[in-house]
């Protein structure tokens, strides 16, 4: 745990001192709240929820910029080698990595505040959805780091880690989508449509994000952080055994 | 190149190696495994937390209450085709559906039982279906190469203690709340043993250009599909003044008039009896033609040769009725609900903008609802003369004013959450009798209270013979009119003592009767008899036979033929009169009845401009429920979502003044707030940054210069 813990504050320290993370930072939240800023409309319901709906498509092309840097760079940079020899166990090291990056994000989430508090201000929020949403929103953008930082295991060069992560979470995403499982109603098996929808992070956060928390939906995302982080154990350890 | 033998040290290190891709291989494997059986039992074994302030996502008390009350077992029978053969929207709605009948299973405990059914892999069950009354759904399917037509069946039947049942044909909702409103009522209706029996009379409003020649009543609201579930509504007005049976406890008037005084000893016996007496009332009947000019129509509250007036009737009951018009001039009680949506729910008028002709609500305070506020806190406004407030007048408004809704009855627990009551149109002062002002003058053994009262702006009149804001004429023409009617209101406003105006009252207990002492009104049928027997004794016949008498539809049964023998028995008439109640009565009286008035119910004004009473239909169902102190349904009815919306400007912004000016100040504010979202987060982590850096940058350079040094 404290060798985890060690990792995680050497990340999230890169995190805050690196210029890309800003650059990273202000686009993201750019993106996202200029899109979302015609919530704020005189006479309308306060409700985050266009805001919470955007959120993964934003996330779905920002973060694999965020997460191909995590082993993509040690290996380019000859530094996973450094890594490998510190007296601790891969999992620990990806944990720590993981986590890093969930704070960071999290930290950026924060600054989304001032919406929900300006809807507060001018119409009274419901404000218990809205941080349901908010912590759906973290366990969404953690199944997309979990699939990241594996990508960025499995290769050297960063674009290729962020072009695999990008479309493996764009089809993950898709298949979750009410107008997608339609289109493979048509051509694939029934039983392998409603497989594949429901491996689909989309449809277990947009049940979070109606505001109800229900222990599926944890327990979905847990498993499946939990499946992508194995592997990406399982890869470094491979490597590491490989010398 | 490799050689065709490689050496043990190689071979090794191969097998070595497809071990470990193996072993990894396995590892995924496996975990998919445990993860996928984790997902299962996590599935099987689960909690769910609505976060929700308005609990939309969760079973509310009345489903609970309802499954509760069940002494015997409920099978629902869930005839649905196969989730993964649905389209998507259908599919999502069973997601909903399924959650629902989950929900509905364990809080049953036993008592409740799911059964599905596949209509489209079984014709016995398909069949089945048709039978009982479940309807497919029939929809298009097209693919690049195909058309074709699914059958899709998603519908539902309840059957209670294994006889009772209850069909649900189609069942589709989009969310939770609407799964149970539609679904909770079903399983009351199935588990209730009979519908509550409930009478009404009815004097329907005279339709002006419209072909309603019985005119326009309230069948609307009374044959509405979910109201007509749990209640069965009788018409017991009857020609002939009968009685009312004594198995009848709640009888509604809509809009009485031409009351004979044989009706008004019909219901006062109905009271004494301990009858429920709901009254819609109107001190006058305006038209609403094509035109909506508003024209007075002729309304007597009392037939012609009535002695008795039904406003002294209600009076010895503790009810007061003045019958006068009310308007209310505080904006807040005459603004449309959303006045830019529907702006029709009071009077509007098309009105040419930048956008195309939109409707525009116009200054009318001849329909307005209750609000939800202490007036009493308005009191030093209302007190404010020429800038000054009249401490003393301040002081008797803070005892005076009352809340708006100053009950916290379930009956208008969905309007205080919406902070306002449903419309009235052209509304009239419903009370309780006083003796002096504020203090009630009741009978004895009866209490009563005001349920619904309007702001202190009211001001109340004879019904003057035409209520039209525009008039006739051109656009310009209409906007003097406007401008006249509203300064003409205006002038009454600023001369008039402020006063509130009750708009629903409740009123229980034993009542008096108001026939005390005084001999019973006949019925006409009996006056006709009178006369006749009159007529045949001038001419020297005999008294017809009692039974003769032409048989009572309504009444008590008719008097029994007279023995043989038997002539002097006096001849057999209606029970006696009832000089005191024999149980405590309830008299409830609302100021208006347009409000549930089909035309308006139904918005058949709303292309004109209105009125359309878009809150009646709520506020009915909540009163029969209040009446009938039924409970089981109360959450289920409340559940509306709190009304959240962004309010960027205080008050009424085109009310305020100029219209563009206050467009202009809002759309400057709603930049300016969107901007400052925008920009003030960018900001602060760009700034955030750059103090990093600096700092950074600082660090950095003091380490060389200590390395120099």
């Amino acid at each position: 745990m404290r060798e985890s813990l060690v990792i995680f504050r050497r990340e999230l320290k890169s995190y805050f001192y690196s210029p890309i993370a800003y650059v990273f930072g202000v686009l993201f939240l750019g993106v996202l709240l200029y899109h979302s800023v015609e919530l704020l409309t005189n006479g309308v319901q306060a409700n985050m929820q266009g805001f919470f709906l955007m959120l993964p498509y934003v996330l779905l092309f920002f973060l694999p910029v965020l997460t191909m840097r995590l082993w993509a760079e040690e290996r380019k940079l000859g530094t996973i080698e450094l890594l490998m020899t510190f007296p601790v166990r891969v999992s620990q090291l990806v944990a720590g990595k993981f986590l890093a990056a969930l704070v960071f994000l999290a930290f950026l989430l924060l600054l989304t505040l001032g919406l929900p508090l300006t809807m507060h201000a001018f119409g009274g929020i419901d404000w218990p959805p809205v941080l349901g949403m908010y912590l759906a929103s973290l366990l969404f953008a953690g199944s997309f780091v979990a699939v990241g930082m594996f990508f960025s295991s499995l290769t050297r060069d960063q674009i290729v880690a962020s072009l695999s992560s990008i479309v493996t979470l764009f089809v993950l995403h898709r298949i979750g989508e009410p107008a997608t499982i339609e289109l493979a109603n048509a051509w694939m098996p029934a039983m392998l449509v409603d497989l594949l929808s429901g491996i689909s992070p989309h449809r277990y956060f947009l049940s979070i994000a109606r505001g109800v928390l229900d222990t599926r939906d944890l327990l979905y995302f847990a498993c499946f952080c939990g499946f992508f982080l194995y592997c990406n154990a399982l890869v470094l350890q491979h490597r590491r055994q490989k010398g | 190149m490799t050689s065709p033998n490689p050496s043990p040290a190689i071979r090794s290190s191969l097998a070595a190696q497809r071990g470990a891709v193996a072993a990894l291989a396995l590892h995924v494997v496996l975990l998919v495994l445990v993860l996928g059986q984790i997902v299962y039992l996590g599935s099987r074994f689960h909690r769910r937390f609505d976060l929700t302030a308005d609990r939309l996502s969760t079973v509310s008390g009345s489903t609970r209450t309802i499954v509760d009350k069940l002494d015997k077992r409920l099978v629902v029978e869930a005839y649905f085709s196969p989730k993964d053969k649905l389209p998507v929207n259908l599919r999502q709605t069973r997601e909903v559906l399924d959650n629902f009948l989950d929900e509905l299973v364990q809080i049953g405990k036993g008592k409740v039982v799911v059964q599905r059914f596949d209509p489209n892999e079984d014709k016995a069950i398909s069949d089945r279906c048709t039978r009982i009354g479940v309807q497919p759904l029939d929809l298009r399917s097209q693919s690049s190469t195909s058309l074709s037509v699914d059958r899709h069946w998603q519908g539902l039947r309840f059957v209670y203690g294994g006889q009772k049942q209850k069909v649900v044909p189609q069942v589709a909702p989009g969310h939770w709340f609407l799964a149970e409103v539609q679904l909770t009522p079903a399983i009351k209706e199935v588990a209730t043993e009979q519908k509550r029996k409930l009478g009404f009379m009815e004097w329907p409003a005279t339709a002006v250009g419209q072909q309603s020649p019985g005119g326009i009543g309230w069948n609307m609201l009374r044959t509405h599909e979910q109201i007509q579930k749990r209640f069965e509504f009788q018409n017991f007005k009857d020609e002939d003044g009968a009685l009312l049976p004594d198995d009848l406890d709640t009888l509604f008037l809509f809009r009485p008039k031409d009351l004979t005084d044989r009706q008004k000893y019909v219901l006062d016996q109905f009271l004494l009896r301990g009858g429920t007496l709901v009254v819609f009332a109107d001190a006058a009947e305006y038209a609403i033609g094509p035109n909506r000019l508003f024209t007075k129509l002729p309304l007597a509250l009392d037939a012609a040769g009535s002695e008795r007036r039904f406003t002294d009737q209600l009076a010895a009951y503790g009810v007061d009725w003045k019958p006068k018009v009310l308007a209310d001039m505080a904006t807040q009680a005459h603004t449309p609900r959303d006045r830019l949506s529907q702006p029709f729910e009071y009077l509007a008028v098309p009105q040419m903008t930048p956008f195309g002709q939109q409707m525009s609500s116009v200054f009318y305070p001849y329909f307005f609802h209750a609000v939800a506020a202490d007036w009493a806190g308005s009191a030093e406004q209302l007190a404010t003369r020429d800038g000054k407030v009249d401490k003393a007048i301040a002081e008797a408004y803070r005892r005076e004013f009352k809340a708006g809704m100053p009950t916290d009855d379930f009956l208008l627990k969905v309007f205080k959450q919406i902070g306002r009551g449903p419309g009235f149109y052209w509304p009239t002062w419903v009370g309780l009798r006083e003796r002096a002002p504020g203090v009630p003058d009741l009978p004895a053994g009866v209490s009563g209270r005001v349920v619904l009262w309007s702001s202190p702006a009211v001001l109340a009149e004879d019904p003057p013979q035409s209520l039209d804001p525009l008039g006739r004429g051109d656009a310009r023409a209409r906007v003097a009119s406007l401008q006249k009617f509203q300064q003409r209101l205006m002038e009454r406003f600023q001369s008039e003592p402020r006063q509130q105006a009750p708009l629903m009252v409740d009123v229980r207990g034993t009542f008096p009767s108001f026939f005390a002492g005084a001999p019973r009104p006949k019925r006409p049928s009996e006056i006709k008899e009178e006369a006749g027997r009159a007529e045949a004794k001038a001419a020297g016949e005999e008294e017809p036979d009692a039974a003769e008498t032409p048989p009572d539809a309504m009444g008590p049964p008719p008097p029994k033929a007279k023995e043989a023998g038997d002539e002097a028995a006096p001849p057999a008439a209606e029970a006696e009169p009832l000089q005191q109640a024999l149980r405590p009565g309830r008299i409830v009286m609302i100021g208006d009845s347009d409000f549930v008035r089909d035309d308006l119910v139904r918005g058949d004004h709303r292309q004109g401009g209105g009125p359309w009473s878009s809150l009646g239909p709520v506020f009915f169902a909540q009163l029969l429920d209040w009446l009938a102190e039924d409970q089981d349904l109360l959450e289920l009815q409340s559940r509306v979502p709190v009304d959240r919306k962004l309010k960027f400007v205080d008050g009424d912004p085109v009310a305020a003044g100029d219209p563009r000016l206050a467009e202009q100040a809002l759309r400057a504010k709603t930049t300016w707030l969107r901007t400052l979202n925008v920009v003030v987060p960018i900001g602060l982590l760009a700034l955030f940054g750059l103090a990093v850096l600096l700092v950074r940058r600082a660090q950095k350079r003091s380490f060389l210069t200590s390395l120099a040094g």
